[in-house]
């Protein structure tokens, strides 16, 4: 996965290699927010959000030294370290057996019962985390991280074709699971 | 010329907003709907409907604790804090040689070589101040956020 030469961390990621603090801090102001929503949207868990997005920039920190221009764009590296991330915690939690049944998605009141913001979020939130991995990861990756089709498709290692099905399956299930809400989400 | 039903399965796909649709078809699709408003027009708002809604999957904001975490972890900490210990060692290790230059002289019972030995000394000293003020930035940075 090469960058197309033009990655708009590259001098960051050089200054963080020389233990420059303002790149450091730089990095993190611009990077951290979305591998921290990432994270959540995809584990929908504040704290394991918070050791996912932690770890990815522990990591980032011991390549900054080593990182190689023009291979991989350094946001894209940081999506697919998270994501691998987030995919052992997801496959962790299926190995956990337990005799209870799985939560339910709770309904919540009618929106002409008259919804507060926070509640069409946690509707949304437990929508989301409701779909199949790879789904979600689709969506999260194209709508929420704002990744071009092509980036995403390269991150998850799949044909555009197959990233557009994933999409439209995605958006399909949630339509469906948040029909009732259809019109309240502003 | 796009195909209505490649349209309806862009928006489908990718939502309610043509600029986020693949850059190679928004061309098309945006003549497509000046062409048909009609038909188009409420396949884009449906879609972008689901768009809102998905905008409200709640992000999470930044703890001040996990940042100060990974500033401290950052090369840039690390390296000020092994400056500071290095410069250290090395000031302690010349005073510890000047010392043992004074207590030869006097034991052979001549006058000590005071004036090499402290000229050595001053200048790690001068070092392990520069340096600690270095440590100093590494720790109080996590606290100023």
């Amino acid at each position: 996965m090469a960058s197309d030469g033009n990655d708009p961390d590259e001098t960051l990621l050089s200054g963080v290699g020389r233990g420059d603090p303002t790149a450091v801090r730089t990095l993190l102001d611009r990077r951290l927010p979305r591998i921290l929503a990432l994270a959540r949207r995809m584990l929908n868990d504040a704290g394991e959000a918070e050791d996912v997005a932690q770890e990815t920039f522990l990591r980032a920190w011991k390549q900054a030294r080593s990182w190689t221009p023009g291979q991989a764009r350094f946001d894209t590296w940081l999506h697919r370290v998270a994501l691998n991330l987030c995919y052992d915690r997801l496959r962790r939690r299926r190995e956990v057996v337990t005799s209870e049944p799985p939560e339910q998605v709770d309904p919540g009141p009618a929106p002409d019962a008259g919804l507060f913001r926070a509640d069409l979020s946690k509707r949304v939130e437990a929508a989301l985390a409701a779909l199949p991995p790879r789904q979600r990861e689709a969506i999260v990756l194209c709508h929420h991280q704002g990744l071009g089709n092509i980036e995403a498709a390269q991150l998850m290692e799949i044909s555009v074709e197959a990233l557009e099905s994933l999409l439209g399956r995605g958006r399909r299930a949630l339509k469906a699971s948040l029909a009732d809400l259809q019109g309240a989400g502003g | 010329m796009m195909a209505l039903e490649r349209f309806e399965d862009l928006a489908e796909v990718y939502g309610g907003e043509i600029a986020r649709w693949p850059e190679g078809e928004r061309e098309a699709a945006r003549a497509l709907l000046a062409a048909n408003p009609e038909r188009l027009s409420p396949v884009l708002a449906g879609a972008a409907q689901l768009d809102r809604l998905l905008d409200l999957a709640p992000a999470q904001s930044v703890d001040a604790a996990l940042l100060g975490r990974l500033i401290a972890a950052a090369p840039q900490a690390r390296n000020a804090a092994r400056r500071w210990i290095a410069g250290l060692g090395a000031a302690l290790g010349l005073s510890a040689a000047a010392l043992a230059g004074v207590a030869v002289g006097v034991l052979a019972g001549r006058p000590a070589p005071v004036e090499t030995p402290v000229a050595v000394a001053a200048e790690p000293f001068v070092t392990a101040v520069d340096t600690s003020a270095d440590l100093q930035d590494a720790i109080a940075e996590p606290a100023e956020l």
